[in-house]
């Protein structure tokens, strides 16, 4: 479906940046000491030999905190997404799918979910359900595939009516079937730009979460915990906004510039979209 | 048209029903909240908010009927009471309206005023000098977390330089006249900044992808045959048909705007409705929270109708089209 060849050459990068991530995230456990040595006496010491991008409040290392929060950014946010993806699709497909009042109704829902700021929704439930990783995937998976089930929609109404479809409900497959084999494959390409897109969008909403003081409970970290004791030392230490930032900054735009990519090899003849 | 009309009224019925039944269960199925009454909720609540507590949501009463009970207040507007300082919800909204109207409402135009002009030039010639660097100028700031933009620009303009005020809305000591004036501009620079350009992007982006399309068009080729230049034809063809996907979407760019309210307010200590609504998160002010998130919730729904009616009447396909 997607040849990495074909991509074009802003989306090979991001696709080489966002393995080097997963790399970085594979080898995380070997910063994980250094990142949680601390020395009061090198509390907050700006960029360095030793010490690349700084130390923090408590003279911990700032590059190894960034890297030891790889992988829990980049898992939630991976997770995450596949949870709105999921819900999202289910929903989509089943409006787009039946039609009629089914439709009437799931898109209603579709609709009082996009009415409500997301950030709203997020920190409520976030805030108010027993913090744990657990509670911020939910929390974002179940606050934004609103946007993935439009999406799932309007593809599986565009290929419910094509030729295959009818021919398979005409030889008797059941809709089950006919939903799961027949359509799903054909509304993959676009489903995997939306969750690349998602993705992307999750880690972010989890950074935010996490520098409001709401999102993963200590000591697990990620780059948006890191973040939230930046305002605290704005005054004295620069690098403790900027470096951990630059790494949330980084994975962003790589997921969306991959997403982006992928959506103009789907489009016909690569248009840019 | 008024079959249209009517029809997507009829559907924002439901809607709005849904929208006060998901405020609904989220404040009362959280662990914490009213009704469960757990140790956690214990120690939060004083006695007089518990008091409060039971009076406003009848706790010996079943789910179903607390509902149709919050709902009859909801209807006669009735917010209830903070529970942090025991003044009435609509009197705490007031407050802090003004301040977030303001940062918004300037956000907004800043966004559109720049992303238009952006957009169109783009557009029209796709893959130009001018589409590359913006694009890619663009595709940054899409991608660039608010918090962080906030935290960078704090530290570059009001910390490093010092040409800008760290947080707040005005100087304590501010001055009257135009240096007042200018005292609260100056405070206003940096929040609305990091309030506009995740819009700016994202219309000019939307601008940009439609005029683009439209520029291949056989009513573009009929307007350039016609003698008009191609600024003119752009602006009075390709832009006007760019427009409507715009029109459709503005009604969403509002909940993105009060969802980036929350964070800029934070962080540049702005008293607004952001602000107000993670204060309450915070203090668990069940009363804030329901009446701030079911408040955006309906004026959402009501920008998306006036979007919705708004582009029928500009487009005849989306009337004759489905409604939902």
């Amino acid at each position: 479906m997607f040849r990495v060849a074909r991509l074009p050459a802003s989306a090979r990068v991001a696709l080489g940046i966002v393995l080097l991530l997963w790399i970085v995230a594979a080898c995380s456990p070997l910063f994980l000491e250094r990142s949680r040595a601390i020395r009061l006496e090198e509390r907050l010491r700006p960029p360095s030999a030793d010490h690349w991008c700084g130390t923090d409040d408590l003279g911990r290392d700032l590059l190894a905190r960034i890297i030891a929060a790889t992988p829990i950014s980049l898992a939630i946010g991976l997770v995450a997404a596949a949870v709105s993806l999921t819900v999202g699709f289910a929903i989509g497909a089943t409006a787009g799918y039946f039609g009629g009042g089914v439709d009437l109704a799931l898109s209603r829902l579709i609709e009082v979910m996009l009415c409500f700021p997301v950030l709203f929704l997020l920190l409520a439930l976030a805030a108010l359900l027993p913090p744990s990783p657990w509670t911020v995937i939910f929390a974002i998976g179940l606050t934004t595939w609103a946007n993935d089930a439009r999406y799932a929609r309007s593809e599986i109404q565009k290929i419910r009516e094509l030729d295959y479809a009818r021919a398979a409900k005409v030889m008797g497959a059941s809709t089950p079937r006919i939903l799961v084999r027949h359509l799903l494959p054909n509304a993959l390409a676009p489903l995997i730009v939306s969750a690349a897109f998602g993705v992307g969008w999750a880690i972010l909403a989890e950074a935010s979460l996490s520098f409001l003081g709401v999102g993963l409970p200590a000591p697990a970290t990620s780059w948006g915990g890191i973040l939230s004791a930046a305002p605290n030392s704005i005054e004295e230490a620069w690098w403790i906004a900027l470096f951990p930032g630059l790494a949330l900054f980084l994975t962003v735009s790589a997921y969306n510039l991959l997403a982006e990519g992928l959506r103009a090899a789907t489009t016909e003849g690569g248009r840019k979209a | 048209m008024i079959a249209y009309v009517v029809r997507r009224l009829l559907l924002a019925v439901p809607t709005l029903f849904g929208i006060a039944l998901v405020v609904f269960l989220l404040v009362h199925l959280a662990p914490g909240s009213p009704i469960s009454g757990g140790p956690d909720s214990v120690r939060r609540a004083s006695g007089r908010s518990m008091e409060e507590m039971r009076r406003l949501y009848g706790l010996d009463r079943p789910l179903p009927e607390r509902f149709l009970m919050w709902m009859g207040r909801v209807v006669r507007f009735d917010m209830g009471e903070s529970f942090v300082d025991h003044r009435p919800v609509s009197e705490r909204i007031r407050e802090a309206l003004p301040n977030t109207l303001l940062l918004n409402g300037v956000a907004l135009l800043l966004a559109l005023a720049f992303a238009i002009p952006l957009g169109v030039i783009a557009g029209g010639n796709p893959e130009g000098a001018f589409d590359r660097v913006s694009g890619a100028a663009l595709f940054a700031l899409y991608s660039l977390p608010t918090f962080w933009a906030a935290l960078l620009a704090q530290t570059l303009f009001a910390v490093q330089l010092r040409w800008l005020p760290l947080y707040g809305v005005a100087s304590d000591t501010a001055p009257a006249g135009p240096a007042g004036v200018f005292d609260r501009l100056s405070h206003l620079a940096l929040p609305v900044t990091c309030l506009t350009y995740g819009t700016l992007a994202f219309v000019a982006r939307l601008i940009r992808a439609g005029v683009a399309e439209a520029r291949t068009s056989d009513y573009m080729l009929a307007a350039r045959a016609r003698g008009a230049s191609m600024r003119e034809a752009l602006w009075r063809h390709a832009f006007r048909n760019a427009l409507l996907p715009l029109i459709t979407l503005f009604g969403l760019l509002l909940p993105a705007l009060l969802s980036g309210s929350v964070i800029v307010e934070r962080i540049f200590a702005w008293p607004g409705l952001g602000r107000l609504y993670f204060d309450s998160i915070l203090s668990r002010d069940y009363p804030v929270i329901l009446a701030l998130s079911l408040l955006s919730a309906i004026v959402t729904l009501l920008a998306t109708l006036a979007s919705d009616l708004a582009a029928a009447a500009a487009d005849p396909r989306v009337r004759d089209g489905a409604a939902s």
